[in-house]
């Protein structure tokens, strides 16, 4: 009986991991496969997949289209870049601040922090738009980083500050004993311990920048269109160009990929364990 | 080498008075202790004194000089924290050399000291690993070296031992109480544990309630406590106390229930209620005396705490070496009134009487 129960078990939760993963890994190799198959193949119905038909040309395509994408993923390198790194320095900087240092009104600052998260994309849009060709942003990389940081670095500090809050206060007190000031103290220690979860936020805060396609669409034209829009773009009034798409797609999600694995151990990374005994 | 000088220290968190009105003096090269049970305010006392924490008022001298508005660095001391609080990134040469880089000493000094303080902490061995990869008394050597190495005017200890299994913490005490030996720099010790301050101390300073109960020497805490508080705080097997009164017939005599010990002729009777203590050392088991059934046995290895019941509430007697008494056995109890402490029943202070 045991032998049957610990089978059923195991086939439960293989069968609910592989649905799952199925699930989300669905659309993934729904648009690597269709970036290799001509448009032909692909209008036709049914649709045809025979693997007789695949191809890159899409990826070749998508290189030489009018639509951008290459000056797309320039972009959108560029402001998810800084988007992350000024939000990570400056939102390390306010979390450690609001979780260590003993300031008037913190929790009041940290609450009108969340406050900017409650108002939905779509109610400031126009406003901000207003706002941002009076000042001559509209479609410039300044202004698509300062409206992604205005998102990002709300989260990055929340998120950073619970962290901090977990790092053991006495720490920083061998710190301040062995001479060493407040930015000493987060320099030398504070920010050392605090990589791995810096790489995790930091990681998080390039998606999210890289992935933005509401606020790029409207505040952006021609210069600084970001790699989601050439994307979209491929959907055009008299025909969408899906394997082109896709294949842009598939490009555009390779540095994200390409962060989580490369970032993988450090986010994984348990460093703080063993400073302190329980 | 300094002295410390508390002067009517106070320490206010909201509405909670954690420390009242101290005042302590600790003479250059001293060992001191500040013992109490949890939330008596002791590791406030010392963070105040480390200036990691401020003083609501009150002054804190260090050889005569105020610095109540330095920080911990500008004052001078150094600090081993109940859980080492080693920096988990840096190997053990880092850590203990960390506040020489700070200072930004030249790397062969930086090496040559850390070095030298490695070896007398049989760290030599260990210096390029993480704290993590160390055991706890090996982790507990790094905090304390990281003390060393600043060559500070006074040492702070909150706690060091808590962490530590048993025999490890013998041995730490030992170890601490020989570096204190040998460099002979004023410490303070943070504990609750009065058999650590009874055998590290120069003087114990006992807290209670944020205050000070009693601060002497080792040996005036345990045989003149100040208090009722102080007496069942220090001492093993805890003081026994008993109520009881004065009798003036066939010479003077004091009653606990129906017992009734002899006193000496010298003996001043005091017009108020009093109780009297009673330490293990002090009560005999034999054929002499009042009956008392043996309710508790426990063997210690040198000595063995027998726990009588008598009188209406129980007393300890230490017997030497093991005991092959039985608990429900019905033995007689001597009391040596030379051991007698007799304390004021409202007051709870100790009166010297005898």
């Amino acid at each position: 009986m045991p032998i049957i129960q610990r089978f059923l078990t195991r086939f439960f939760i293989r069968f609910g991991l592989i649905t799952f993963t199925l699930l989300a890994l669905g659309p993934v190799i729904w648009a690597v496969v269709t970036s290799l198959l001509p448009l032909s193949s692909l209008t036709s119905h049914p649709i045809d997949l025979n693997p007789a038909n695949v191809t890159v040309e899409n990826y070749f395509l998508v290189f030489a289209s009018s639509r951008g994408l290459v000056s797309g993923l320039i972009n959108s390198l560029i402001i998810a870049t800084f988007t992350s790194a000024v939000g990570l320095v400056i939102g390390s900087m306010a979390a450690y601040a609001l979780a260590r240092l003993n300031m008037p009104n913190s929790s009041r600052i940290l609450m009108m922090i969340l406050a900017t998260q409650m108002f939905p994309g779509i109610v400031i849009v126009i406003p901000l738009f207003l706002v941002m060709s009076r000042t001559g942003l509209v479609d410039t990389h300044f202004g698509l980083i300062i409206v992604y940081l205005s998102f990002i670095l709300p989260i990055v500090i929340w998120i950073l500050k619970g962290f901090f809050e977990s790092v053991p206060m006495e720490l920083e007190r061998a710190a301040a004993v062995d001479g060493a000031s407040p930015f000493q103290t987060f320099r030398y220690i504070v920010l050392p311990i605090s990589l791995p979860p810096l790489f995790a936020t930091g990681v998080f805060a390039f998606i999210e920048a890289w992935n933005e396609f509401f606020f790029a669409i409207i505040l952006t034209r021609i210069h600084v269109k970001t790699a989601s829009i050439a994307i979209a773009e491929f959907s055009g009034q008299y025909q969408t160009l899906y394997g082109q798409m896709l294949a842009s797609a598939v490009l555009a999600s390779i540095p994200v990929v390409a962060l989580a694995i490369i970032f993988r151990r450090f986010i994984l990374e348990g460093f703080v364990e063993g400073a302190i005994k329980a | 080498m300094a002295t410390l000088e508390l002067i009517n220290i106070n320490k206010k968190f909201g509405e909670f008075t954690a420390v009242n009105d101290i005042n302590l003096r600790v003479e250059e090269g001293e060992f001191v202790t500040l013992l109490g049970p949890s939330g008596c305010g002791k590791s406030t006392l010392l963070n105040m004194t480390a200036g990691l924490e401020d003083v609501t008022s009150g002054e804190i001298h260090i050889n005569g000089k105020k610095v109540n508005h330095l920080g911990p660095f500008e004052r001078d001391v150094a600090m081993v924290f109940q859980n080492y609080a080693l920096y988990p990134h840096m190997t053990v040469e880092e850590n203990i050399g960390f506040s020489l880089r700070l200072r930004k000493r030249p790397k062969n000094e930086i090496q040559d000291k850390v070095r030298k303080v490695a070896e007398m902490l049989e760290l030599d061995k260990f210096m390029h690993r993480l704290p993590r990869e160390l055991s706890g008394g090996q982790q507990q050597r790094v905090a304390i070296g990281r003390a060393v190495i600043r060559e500070p005017s006074i040492f702070l200890f909150d706690e060091p031992f808590s962490n530590l299994d048993a025999a490890l913490r013998l041995k730490t005490r030992g170890e601490i109480k020989e570096l204190h030996q040998r460099l002979g720099v004023t410490s303070i010790f943070v504990t609750h544990d009065q058999e650590e301050a009874l055998s590290l101390s120069d003087r114990i300073a006992v807290l209670r309630l944020g205050q000070l109960e009693q601060f002497g020497t080792p040996e005036d805490v345990y045989s003149k406590p100040a208090s009722k508080y102080v007496a069942r705080f220090i001492g093993t097997p805890q003081m026994d106390i008993f109520a009881g009164s004065f009798v003036n017939s066939d010479g003077l005599h004091f009653q606990i229930g129906e017992a009734d010990i002899p006193l000496p002729v010298s003996f001043k009777i005091p017009d108020t209620a009093v109780d009297v203590g009673i330490r293990a050392e002090f009560v005999t088991l034999g054929s002499k005396g009042f009956d008392a059934a043996i309710r508790l046995v426990q063997p210690v290895g040198p000595f063995t705490y027998v726990t009588v019941d008598w009188q209406g509430g129980s007393v300890t007697a230490r017997v030497n070496g093991v005991s092959h008494m039985k608990p429900k056995e019905i033995i007689k109890v001597e009391i040596d009134p030379e051991g007698l402490l007799f304390f004021d029943r409202i007051t709870e202070k100790r009166m010297d009487l005898l």
